[in-house]
């Protein structure tokens, strides 16, 4: 993967990009399949290639517990930063909608990476701040519409 | 004489039938039946709803869609959303951050 093709390796060399993708190993998620489970360690992360996943959280619908898409990534994104994010657990649940291929990236490697070139960590660590900082302001503006629709609701 | 006797005698007989059209006019009509008719049971009346304790609100209209619907209406107004929260994170003002959506769950 080219590092101007992906967010997590932007602004990176293209020698210090495939430093990086030597540590990774190339998964194929069928269509339907789970990636990973909301709560499950998050020991790698994940750098979409090819095709999407969806993120989702459990929601109530009617007693059931229904999994309810949040967010959908596509090919040059991320998935996962929970694994480099304490305590290293998955806060959504993963899956892929089609056949989708991913890189999958161990924390345990890319530590070790960064700690013996801080600079390639900077770069890494900046671009992941981009994507977190990125949901967070998404989800924040979400909160604050819902939280104005249940204001004027309740004070009408 | 005769016709003084056959003026009274009309007279007496005039008055003899209105005496017995009036009296059957006055009369109290009287049932066929002694026997009273039963009564058929009253439906039980209700409490009175005019001012109803306790108003059930109506079912919200998402309840009579298939789940399948409803969850494909939820995706769509997560979509919507972020859309809008999108929007707004690229022009941050108050009037974007309100913008109202097509979502059925938001009209």
């Amino acid at each position: 993967m080219a590092p101007d093709r992906s967010e997590l390796l932007k602004d990176l060399t293209a020698d210090e990009a495939q430093r990086i993708l030597a540590f990774g190993s190339r998964l194929t998620v069928p269509s339907g399949a789970s990636l990973f489970q909301l709560g499950d360690p998050a020991e790698r992360l994940f750098l979409i290639e090819r095709g999407r996943i969806r993120l989702t959280l459990p929601m109530q619908v009617r007693g059931r517990e229904e999994d309810v898409v949040v967010e959908e990534r596509t090919s040059g994104q991320t998935v996962g930063w929970s694994a480099l994010i304490p305590p290293h657990k998955f806060t959504l649940a993963a899956t892929a909608p089609l056949e989708t291929e991913v890189i999958a990236l161990p924390r345990e490697e890319l530590r070790k990476h960064f700690a013996a070139n801080p600079t390639v960590g900077y770069k890494i660590t900046l671009n992941l701040a981009v994507v977190i900082g990125h949901r967070l302001q998404l989800f924040q503006a979400m909160w604050l519409r819902e939280m104005q629709r249940t204001v004027e609701k309740h004070s009408a | 004489m005769e016709m003084l006797l056959t003026v009274l005698c009309m007279s007496m007989l005039g008055l003899a039938v209105t005496a017995i059209a009036f009296g059957a006019a006055t009369r109290p009509k009287k049932s066929s039946s002694q026997v009273q008719p039963e009564l058929r049971p009253v439906k039980a009346v209700g409490p009175g709803r005019f001012f109803a304790d306790k108003v059930v609100p109506p079912d919200s209209p998402g309840s009579y869609v298939p789940t399948e619907v409803l969850l494909a209406q939820i995706e769509n107004h997560v979509r919507l959303e972020q859309a809008a929260a999108q929007s707004f994170l690229e022009s941050p003002t108050h009037a974007q951050l309100h913008t109202k959506t097509t979502s059925v769950f938001v009209n």
